[in-house]
Protein backbone atom coordinates (compact mmCIF):
# COMPACT_ATOMS: atom_id res chain seq x y z
CA UNK A 1 0.00 0.00 0.00
CA UNK A 2 2.59 2.42 1.14
CA UNK A 3 5.13 1.34 -1.07
CA UNK A 4 2.07 1.83 -4.26
CA UNK A 5 1.58 5.24 -3.20
CA UNK A 6 5.35 6.15 -3.13
CA UNK A 7 5.62 5.37 -6.67
CA UNK A 8 2.41 6.54 -7.80
CA UNK A 9 3.21 10.10 -6.54
CA UNK A 10 6.33 10.14 -7.58
CA UNK A 11 5.16 9.14 -11.39
CA UNK A 12 2.90 12.21 -10.74
CA UNK A 13 5.29 14.78 -9.43
CA UNK A 14 7.51 13.81 -12.71
CA UNK A 15 4.52 14.37 -14.99
CA UNK A 16 3.81 17.26 -13.71
CA UNK A 17 7.42 18.95 -13.57
CA UNK A 18 8.45 17.94 -16.95
CA UNK A 19 4.84 19.30 -18.26
CA UNK A 20 6.16 22.79 -17.12
CA UNK A 21 9.89 22.06 -18.29
CA UNK A 22 10.10 20.56 -21.31
CA UNK A 23 9.96 23.72 -24.84
CA UNK A 24 8.68 20.74 -27.17
CA UNK A 25 4.56 20.98 -26.72
CA UNK A 26 4.10 17.23 -27.44
CA UNK A 27 6.88 15.93 -24.69
CA UNK A 28 4.74 18.36 -22.78
CA UNK A 29 1.57 16.65 -23.33
CA UNK A 30 3.20 13.59 -22.82
CA UNK A 31 4.39 14.14 -19.68
CA UNK A 32 0.80 15.27 -18.56
CA UNK A 33 -0.19 11.90 -19.36
CA UNK A 34 2.21 9.83 -16.97
CA UNK A 35 0.45 12.87 -14.33
CA UNK A 36 -2.96 11.64 -15.47
CA UNK A 37 -2.35 8.13 -15.36
CA UNK A 38 -0.95 8.50 -11.75
CA UNK A 39 -3.70 10.24 -10.16
CA UNK A 40 -6.04 7.06 -11.70
CA UNK A 41 -4.06 4.87 -10.01
CA UNK A 42 -4.14 6.80 -6.97
CA UNK A 43 -8.00 6.89 -6.96
CA UNK A 44 -8.10 3.39 -7.20
CA UNK A 45 -5.76 3.04 -4.12
CA UNK A 46 -8.80 5.53 -1.97
CA UNK A 47 -11.19 2.62 -2.94
CA UNK A 48 -12.54 5.00 -6.00
CA UNK A 49 -13.19 2.89 -8.95
CA UNK A 50 -15.21 4.29 -10.69
CA UNK A 51 -13.45 7.75 -10.54
CA UNK A 52 -10.51 5.73 -11.59
CA UNK A 53 -12.19 4.71 -14.94
CA UNK A 54 -13.43 7.72 -15.50
CA UNK A 55 -10.20 9.58 -14.87
CA UNK A 56 -8.94 7.14 -17.47
CA UNK A 57 -11.57 7.54 -20.12
CA UNK A 58 -11.97 11.30 -19.90
CA UNK A 59 -8.94 12.33 -19.38
CA UNK A 60 -6.42 10.66 -20.58
CA UNK A 61 -8.44 9.04 -23.41
CA UNK A 62 -10.52 12.28 -24.29
CA UNK A 63 -8.97 15.28 -23.25
CA UNK A 64 -5.04 14.60 -23.67
CA UNK A 65 -6.31 12.78 -27.07
CA UNK A 66 -8.27 16.26 -28.14
CA UNK A 67 -5.29 18.43 -27.24
CA UNK A 68 -2.40 16.10 -28.97
CA UNK A 69 -5.22 16.25 -32.08
CA UNK A 70 -5.14 20.05 -32.03
CA UNK A 71 -1.40 20.47 -31.65
CA UNK A 72 -0.69 18.22 -34.79
CA UNK A 73 -3.60 19.40 -36.66
CA UNK A 74 -2.52 23.45 -36.65
CA UNK A 75 1.04 21.64 -36.81
CA UNK A 76 2.93 23.27 -34.59
CA UNK A 77 7.06 22.83 -35.05
CA UNK A 78 9.77 23.32 -32.57
CA UNK A 79 10.15 26.62 -34.53
CA UNK A 80 6.76 27.55 -33.69
CA UNK A 81 7.50 27.52 -29.69
CA UNK A 82 7.70 30.72 -28.39
CA UNK A 83 11.20 31.91 -27.08
CA UNK A 84 11.57 31.65 -23.49
CA UNK A 85 15.26 33.37 -22.30
CA UNK A 86 14.28 33.44 -18.80
CA UNK A 87 11.75 30.25 -18.25
CA UNK A 88 13.68 28.79 -15.33
CA UNK A 89 14.27 32.23 -13.46
CA UNK A 90 10.53 32.72 -13.60
CA UNK A 91 10.03 29.67 -12.73
CA UNK A 92 12.02 29.74 -9.67
CA UNK A 93 10.90 33.37 -8.39
CA UNK A 94 7.26 32.04 -8.75
CA UNK A 95 7.64 28.94 -7.36
CA UNK A 96 9.71 31.10 -4.08
CA UNK A 97 6.29 33.26 -4.46
CA UNK A 98 3.90 30.43 -4.25
CA UNK A 99 5.39 29.22 -0.95
CA UNK A 100 3.52 31.39 1.38
CA UNK A 101 0.15 30.25 0.11
CA UNK A 102 1.35 26.24 0.31
CA UNK A 103 2.17 26.87 3.75
CA UNK A 104 -1.55 28.59 4.71
CA UNK A 105 -3.10 25.32 2.57
CA UNK A 106 -1.03 22.88 4.90
CA UNK A 107 -1.47 24.37 7.84
CA UNK A 108 -5.58 24.58 6.96
CA UNK A 109 -5.22 21.25 6.66
CA UNK A 110 -3.43 20.20 8.97
CA UNK A 111 -5.59 21.48 11.73
CA UNK A 112 -8.49 19.23 10.57
CA UNK A 113 -5.92 16.91 12.46
CA UNK A 114 -6.45 13.89 10.04
CA UNK A 115 -5.77 11.16 13.22
CA UNK A 116 -5.97 7.45 12.92
CA UNK A 117 -7.81 5.70 10.25
CA UNK A 118 -10.34 6.49 7.60
CA UNK A 119 -13.76 5.82 8.45
CA UNK A 120 -14.84 2.30 8.06
CA UNK A 121 -16.63 1.85 4.71
CA UNK A 122 -18.83 -0.76 3.32
CA UNK A 123 -17.16 -2.62 0.16
CA UNK A 124 -19.30 -1.32 -2.77
CA UNK A 125 -17.67 2.23 -1.33
CA UNK A 126 -17.19 4.28 -4.74
CA UNK A 127 -17.88 1.53 -7.24
CA UNK A 128 -20.59 2.73 -9.97
CA UNK A 129 -23.75 1.37 -7.81
CA UNK A 130 -23.55 3.79 -4.89
CA UNK A 131 -21.94 6.23 -6.89
CA UNK A 132 -25.47 6.23 -8.97
CA UNK A 133 -27.18 6.19 -6.45
CA UNK A 134 -26.24 9.32 -4.65
CA UNK A 135 -26.10 11.32 -7.93
CA UNK A 136 -30.02 10.11 -9.06
CA UNK A 137 -30.73 10.58 -5.83
CA UNK A 138 -29.10 14.02 -4.10
CA UNK A 139 -27.60 15.63 -7.13
CA UNK A 140 -30.19 15.40 -9.64
CA UNK A 141 -30.29 18.75 -10.24
CA UNK A 142 -26.22 19.85 -10.81
CA UNK A 143 -26.16 16.42 -13.26
CA UNK A 144 -28.84 17.98 -15.41
CA UNK A 145 -26.93 21.73 -15.07
CA UNK A 146 -24.26 20.14 -16.00
CA UNK A 147 -25.42 18.53 -18.78
CA UNK A 148 -26.61 21.91 -20.11
CA UNK A 149 -23.10 22.88 -20.04
CA UNK A 150 -21.90 20.08 -22.19
CA UNK A 151 -24.43 20.82 -24.58
CA UNK A 152 -23.54 24.50 -24.74
CA UNK A 153 -20.06 23.61 -24.72
CA UNK A 154 -20.39 21.69 -27.90
CA UNK A 155 -22.80 24.38 -29.62
CA UNK A 156 -20.19 26.67 -28.74
CA UNK A 157 -17.22 25.00 -29.83
CA UNK A 158 -18.68 24.62 -33.00
CA UNK A 159 -19.33 27.96 -33.69
CA UNK A 160 -16.00 29.66 -32.36
CA UNK A 161 -13.61 26.92 -34.42
CA UNK A 162 -15.31 27.15 -38.06
CA UNK A 163 -14.09 29.11 -40.81
CA UNK A 164 -15.75 32.30 -41.07
CA UNK A 165 -17.06 33.00 -44.78
CA UNK A 166 -15.87 35.92 -46.45
CA UNK A 167 -19.02 37.32 -47.71
CA UNK B 1 8.45 2.35 6.15
CA UNK B 2 6.87 5.49 5.81
CA UNK B 3 3.35 5.76 7.38
CA UNK B 4 0.79 6.77 4.56
CA UNK B 5 -1.46 8.80 6.31
CA UNK B 6 -3.99 11.45 4.70
CA UNK B 7 -2.15 14.16 5.22
CA UNK B 8 0.30 13.00 2.48
CA UNK B 9 -2.64 12.65 -0.30
CA UNK B 10 -3.05 16.69 0.36
CA UNK B 11 0.54 17.25 0.63
CA UNK B 12 0.83 15.46 -3.46
CA UNK B 13 -2.29 17.30 -3.96
CA UNK B 14 -0.55 20.97 -2.85
CA UNK B 15 2.28 20.17 -4.45
CA UNK B 16 0.84 19.46 -7.82
CA UNK B 17 -1.41 22.39 -7.50
CA UNK B 18 2.00 24.65 -7.11
CA UNK B 19 3.26 22.80 -9.84
CA UNK B 20 0.00 24.06 -11.75
CA UNK B 21 0.46 27.61 -10.66
CA UNK B 22 3.79 27.97 -11.35
CA UNK B 23 3.92 26.93 -15.19
CA UNK B 24 0.55 29.27 -15.84
CA UNK B 25 3.30 32.07 -14.03
CA UNK B 26 6.05 31.06 -16.07
CA UNK B 27 5.09 29.69 -19.42
CA UNK B 28 4.38 31.76 -22.36
CA UNK B 29 3.39 28.50 -24.21
CA UNK B 30 -0.42 28.45 -24.49
CA UNK B 31 -0.66 24.82 -24.51
CA UNK B 32 1.75 24.36 -21.51
CA UNK B 33 -0.40 27.05 -19.91
CA UNK B 34 -3.68 25.22 -20.66
CA UNK B 35 -1.73 21.45 -19.35
CA UNK B 36 -1.31 22.89 -16.02
CA UNK B 37 -4.97 24.71 -15.68
CA UNK B 38 -5.92 21.07 -15.93
CA UNK B 39 -3.00 20.11 -13.57
CA UNK B 40 -4.45 22.68 -10.90
CA UNK B 41 -8.14 20.61 -11.50
CA UNK B 42 -6.45 17.36 -11.15
CA UNK B 43 -4.90 18.38 -7.58
CA UNK B 44 -8.27 19.52 -6.71
CA UNK B 45 -9.92 16.15 -7.90
CA UNK B 46 -7.50 14.18 -5.62
CA UNK B 47 -8.25 16.42 -2.60
CA UNK B 48 -11.81 15.70 -3.23
CA UNK B 49 -11.73 12.35 -3.36
CA UNK B 50 -9.04 11.22 -0.73
CA UNK B 51 -11.74 13.72 1.81
CA UNK B 52 -14.15 11.39 0.26
CA UNK B 53 -12.47 8.54 1.66
CA UNK B 54 -11.53 9.79 4.95
CA UNK B 55 -15.44 11.00 5.91
CA UNK B 56 -16.73 7.77 4.60
CA UNK B 57 -19.44 9.72 2.12
CA UNK B 58 -19.89 9.63 -1.63
CA UNK B 59 -20.52 13.68 -1.74
CA UNK B 60 -16.42 14.55 -2.53
CA UNK B 61 -16.37 12.11 -5.53
CA UNK B 62 -19.58 13.27 -6.60
CA UNK B 63 -17.84 17.16 -6.86
CA UNK B 64 -15.04 15.51 -8.14
CA UNK B 65 -16.71 14.03 -11.58
CA UNK B 66 -18.47 17.17 -11.71
CA UNK B 67 -15.77 18.77 -12.21
CA UNK B 68 -14.20 16.18 -14.57
CA UNK B 69 -17.59 17.27 -17.20
CA UNK B 70 -16.86 21.12 -16.37
CA UNK B 71 -13.06 20.19 -17.18
CA UNK B 72 -13.85 18.27 -20.53
CA UNK B 73 -16.56 21.30 -21.58
CA UNK B 74 -13.63 24.06 -20.70
CA UNK B 75 -11.21 21.65 -22.88
CA UNK B 76 -13.35 21.75 -25.07
CA UNK B 77 -13.74 25.80 -25.55
CA UNK B 78 -10.74 26.31 -24.99
CA UNK B 79 -8.76 24.21 -27.94
CA UNK B 80 -11.50 25.84 -30.48
CA UNK B 81 -10.91 29.27 -29.21
CA UNK B 82 -6.67 28.07 -29.71
CA UNK B 83 -7.42 27.38 -32.92
CA UNK B 84 -9.47 30.11 -33.98
CA UNK B 85 -6.60 32.51 -32.40
CA UNK B 86 -3.73 30.73 -33.98
CA UNK B 87 -5.64 31.23 -37.60
CA UNK B 88 -6.01 34.87 -36.89
CA UNK B 89 -2.11 35.18 -35.22
CA UNK B 90 -0.14 32.78 -36.79
CA UNK B 91 1.35 31.80 -33.30
CA UNK B 92 1.16 29.69 -29.92
CA UNK B 93 3.09 32.86 -27.97
CA UNK B 94 0.64 34.75 -25.75
CA UNK B 95 2.23 37.75 -25.69
CA UNK B 96 0.85 38.07 -29.54
CA UNK B 97 -2.42 37.94 -27.86
CA UNK B 98 -2.77 41.28 -27.14
CA UNK B 99 -6.00 42.75 -29.40
CA UNK B 100 -7.73 43.49 -26.16
CA UNK B 101 -4.93 45.86 -25.00
CA UNK B 102 -5.32 49.20 -24.32
CA UNK B 103 -2.46 51.52 -26.09
CA UNK B 104 -0.69 53.86 -24.13
CA UNK B 105 -0.89 51.63 -20.91
CA UNK B 106 2.63 49.43 -20.52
Amino acid sequence: MDIIFLVLALLALFGATSTIMFSNTVHSALGFVVTVLALAGLYALLNATFLFMVQIIVYAGAIIALLLFVIMFLNIQQSHAPKEPNKYLLMLVSAIAIVPFDYLLFKAFYSMSFAGDANITTKDFGNIKMLGNELFKNWILPFEAISLLLLVALIGAVVLARKKERA
Amino acid sequence: MIEVSFMSYILLAIILFSIGIVGVISRKNIFIIYMSLELMLNSINLILVSLSRYFGSMDGQIIAMMVMAIAAAEAVVFLSLIVSLYRLKHSINIDDYNSLKQKGIL
